[in-house]
């Protein structure tokens, strides 16, 4: 039972990574209606560049040495003799850490933004109503081309770079059962889960929100009723890539820096499908799933089949409900 | 000027080789492949009989994309399968005349194929592209498990066999070479065909218009289901070769990026036509081969083990899919056919 | 030959039919009119196996073939034409045509791969069937290689009309035949579609806003007006039944020409 559960807190936390993930998939799928197979190769980038401003550039001669390692008296009082591994010292850590993660994300968010800027100019738009096929496969061409231009740009080992919030191990009881987390994990489920829920408020209630419905509504349309339609194409691929680099951010720092990151974007690609392209909800609900069925799998078959989990389950749910759990069908006129 | 070529029944007025550029193209063809080998180093042989086999298994990934229209984004999945069952064939009865191993790791290709083709029952598109791309993942992931490495070897691949016709082995590039375009010359003709009777007909109404199709009297399912198993087998094969024409194989040979090559192949090359995958596959296999000769000029010396060259074939790689998709989404053959429009015009009109 | 009887058919809370009851006698027109939204596609839709009705059974030579698949529904000899044209696009109206003979062929996978023999024959004879039959019956023989995407609009529907009969229906379905054409190119239909009827004895279903045609060339008409059958039988009376007439009309017409058959 307490395995169980805490298998479950597992699944949750790398559920809602999975989420954050397959936003940045539907936002670009409602607004232009292609499917981005190079979604996790954004993020990978979005990883890259995080690593790049807030390790490589703080490191940089240049820079003032408080970016690197920020160490106010006050800060110093603070950690005073904290024990290594106690809440307090990887606080204390962290704030010295601060200057640069808010350097890394800003400039990985910054970054993120302009490629995907010149993706969709240089890419997407000359392919504007094309057929499906030829979307699909525009976006896996961009896979190789980030992936070589990645491999160009930055060496394809694992590197370290610095989480986004204080990392201790939290232990808690929970229907008598000792479990335990780490706090890393925990501000990452925030971070994903408000982002999530930001993003569904601007849909919902602000004037581009409103213009991307009716965009995904029916594209026409929309640009007969004077909506900037091309405008709404950028605004979701912006939209994807800084969440992407957020989860790239994520990613790196949970799991190293690596290619892999890539190949683990195309999986969500799957648990996107599994909810229903065009359902914000139904992916939530679906990413969920997903991330506490590979913790299962795990727990009780293994790391390797943890790995095609996705892809199972997206097969079977297909089979029953072809169009996801909450997507909409699309009824063919005769 | 050629004004057009005239019939006096309607049987000749349905063949193929209907005109002489044709008939003669054919035989120039043929007669070139077979002197190839002895003119050629073992290098482009070697080029020569990876190409030979991809274009096998192109034409079935054309008989599903091409003329079925349907999505899929899996189909190294049954290359795998091919290869790997000629690799068991062999492990368990090391003598089998090899055609009969082709013919078996067809078969069973084919039988996963219907199994992987349920899905298009009822999705279609990226769906069905999504769904190939998983069956890919778990095909793989099944070969590389314990309880099958005895046949497959497991992660770390295995050994294969090579031919043995009559007490002869085929080791050198040029025996191997010799078994690998008999059977690509026979699979394209049965390809080509196939596609002039009832048969690749409905196909083709499937992928333009399925409701229409189905108001003639064509069986969606059963005729989706067959164009998946014909790929899937046309794949088995291929690998079958494959397994044939490489000393050894691994699990992640035939992952996604043999899946996309083939696929990108076929979209460089030309969908729903004989002499796409020809073009498509000869044009995609060269072109990272002659990176490597530009790269060697450059830095002047053997540049294979340069760090740039393999993201370089990368990225060029992906830009030619975008080029093909922007600039030429009918592919090579497209050109091929304004080529010959323009031919047999000039020079009275351009 | 063919016989609806009491189907009823629903999308959610919207009754696209309801109670509908007919049947076409072997070789006779039957014409199928009512004003848009009626029904009338959703019925073709219902006999030629795309939606299965939720009531009501539909008959062909006497065999229910109402939980039939489309295809099947073809092979026993029901085709159709649809509103807006469903020809394969990329193809040539010879190959277009040809399609319609499917259902006719016999050639198997492994002939088919290796094309000889039968599948040689068969495919000879197909075509000169098809010249005979179609091509020249049509007087389609100057554009038979052309791409159908580069036809005019009448003349790809008379391809379409052409790719129905060869498939040598019992029942063909005709949905709008003449719908967008100029009088010539009506008459021209109707021509085919009264010649079709004299040389083969083919039952014939017609869904038509061209009254002047319907009243000419057919047996029988049904009228529909939101998914119900309003009224039944030759075009004399049809055209003299007030309820059709408010229809077609409004209800000030009925209650000036009948004032005891106004609904409630």
């Amino acid at each position: 039972m307490g395995q169980f559960i805490q298998y479950m807190i597992n699944g949750v936390i790398s559920g809602s990574v999975l989420a954050l993930i397959a936003l940045g998939i539907v936002a670009v799928f409602k607004a232009t209606k292609v499917v981005n197979f190079a979604h996790g190769h954004l993020i990978l980038f979005g990883a890259y560049f995080y690593f790049t401003f807030s390790v490589v550039l703080s490191e940089a001669a240049f820079m003032p040495d408080w970016i690197r390692s920020w160490d106010p008296a006050w800060l110093q009082a603070y950690a005073g003799d904290a024990a290594m591994f106690s809440p307090k010292a990887a606080i204390a850590s962290w704030v010295s850490d601060l200057p640069r993660i808010l350097l890394g994300l800003i400039g990985a968010l910054a970054a993120n933004a302009v490629l995907a800027l010149i993706i969709e100019r240089l890419v997407m738009r000359p392919l504007l109503g094309q057929s499906a096929f030829a979307m699909i496969l525009s976006t896996v061409g961009l896979i190789w081309v980030l992936e070589g231009s990645a491999g160009l740009i930055w060496t394809a080992e694992a590197e370290q770079v610095p989480a986004l919030g204080p990392n201790f191990p939290i232990r808690f009881e929970l229907f008598d059962q000792n479990l335990f987390l780490f706090s890393g994990s925990l501000v990452n489920l925030v971070v994903a889960l408000l982002l999530f829920a930001s993003l569904m408020l601007v849909l919902r209630y602000t004037r581009s929100g409103v213009a991307i419905r009716a965009t995904a509504e029916d594209q026409s349309t929309a640009y007969a009723m004077g909506i900037n339609v091309p405008r709404v194409f950028s605004t979701a691929w912006l939209v994807a890539s800084t969440t992407g680099a957020v989860a790239g951010a994520i990613l790196a720092s949970r799991n190293g820096l690596s290619p892999a990151i890539g190949l683990f974007g195309l999986s969500v690609l799957a648990v996107v499908l599994m909810g229903g392209l065009d359902s914000f909800a139904g992916v939530l609900i679906a990413s969920m799933l997903v991330g506490i069925l590979s913790s299962m799998a795990q727990w009780k078959l293994g790391g390797g089949v943890a790995e095609i989990v996705p892809y199972v389950a997206v097969l079977v749910v297909i089979l029953i409900r072809p169009h996801g759990f909450m997507g909409q069908e699309e009824i063919e006129r005769i | 000027m050629i004004t057009g070529h005239f019939k006096t029944d309607y049987s000749a007025d349905e063949g193929i080789w209907s005109n002489w550029p044709k008939r003669w193209g054919l035989v120039a063809a043929l007669i070139g492949l077979a002197i190839f080998p002895f003119m050629a180093s073992n290098y482009a042989l070697l080029l020569a009989g990876q190409i030979g086999i991809f274009i096998v298994a192109v034409t079935g990934l054309n008989v599903l994309i091409g003329y079925t229209g349907l999505m899929s984004l899996g189909h190294g999945a049954f290359f795998a399968v091919g290869a790997y069952t000629t690799v068991a064939i062999h492990h368990e009865w090391p003598l089998t005349f090899p055609l009969i191993t082709l013919v078996i790791s067809t078969v069973v290709a084919a039988a996963f194929g219907v199994l992987f083709g349920l899905p298009s029952l009822r999705v279609k598109g990226l769906y069905l592209a999504v769904a190939t791309l998983s069956a890919n993942f778990i095909i793989l992931f099944l070969i590389e498990q314990d309880w099958l490495a005895e046949w497959t070897g497991g992660v770390r691949g295995t050994e294969t066999p090579n031919a043995v016709f009559f007490g002869i082995e085929l080791v050198s590039q040029q025996a191997k070479y010799f078994f690998i375009m008999p059977v690509m010359v026979l699979m394209l003709l049965f390809a080509q065909n196939l596609f002039r009777t009832r048969f690749g007909r409905a196909l083709i109404a499937i992928r333009d218009k399925d409701y229409s199709a189905e108001i003639l009297g064509i069986a969606l399912f059963s005729y989706k289901l067959k164009s998946f198993a014909i790929s899937a087998a046309y794949c088995g094969a291929a690998g079958s070769l494959w397994a044939y024409f490489f000393p050894a194989i691994l699990p992640e040979d035939f992952g996604l990026n043999m899946s996309i090559t083939l696929v990108v192949c076929l979209v460089a090359g030309g969908m729903g036509r004989t002499l796409g995958p020809i073009f498509g596959t000869i044009l995609i296999l060269l072109v990272p081969e002659m990176l490597k000769v530009v790269a060697a000029a450059i830095t002047g010396g053997d540049a294979t083990s340069q760090t740039w060259v393999s993201p370089t074939r990368d990225i060029l790689f992906g830009l030619m899919i975008i080029g093909f998709l922007i600039f030429e989404p009918m592919g090579l053959v497209n050109i091929w056919d304004r080529f010959w429009r323009f031919m047999s015009r000039w020079p009275f009109a351009k | 030959m063919l016989s609806v009887t009491q189907a009823s058919l629903a999308f959610g809370g919207i009754k696209a039919l309801d109670d509908v009851s007919f049947t076409a006698a072997s070789g006779e027109i039957t014409a199928i009119i009512g004003p848009n939204g009626a029904g009338k596609t959703s019925l073709f839709n219902i006999i030629s196996g795309f939606y299965k009705p939720q009531q009501g059974r539909i008959l062909f030579d006497e065999q229910d073939i109402t939980h039939l698949r489309a295809d099947k529904r073809a092979e026993l000899g029901i085709a159709r034409t649809f509103q807006n044209i469903a020809l394969f696009r990329g193809m040539s109206v010879l190959e277009n045509i040809k399609l319609g003979g499917h259902t006719r062929l016999s050639t198997g996978f492994w002939s088919a791969g290796f094309f000889y023999g039968e599948a040689r024959r068969e495919e000879a004879r197909l075509r000169a069937e098809i010249e005979r039959d179609v091509i020249d019956f049509l007087e389609l023989d100057h554009i038979r290689k052309a791409p159908v995407a580069a036809l005019p609009y009448g003349l790809q529907k008379r391809v379409e009309l052409g790719r129905a009969l060869a498939m040598q229906p019992k029942v063909l379905l005709l949905d709008e035949p003449v719908a967008g054409m100029n009088r010539e190119e009506t008459e021209d239909m109707a021509r085919f579609i009264l010649d079709i009827q004299a040389r083969w004895g083919t039952t014939i279903l017609l869904v038509e806003h061209d009254m002047g045609m319907v009243m000419d060339i057919s047996n029988q008409v049904v009228v529909l007006n939101f998914g119900r059958q309003i009224a039944l039988g030759t075009p004399d009376q049809v055209q003299a039944n007030p309820a059709v007439i408010e229809a077609y009309l409004g209800t000030s017409a009925t209650t000036e020409a009948t004032a005891t058959e106004e609904p409630a």
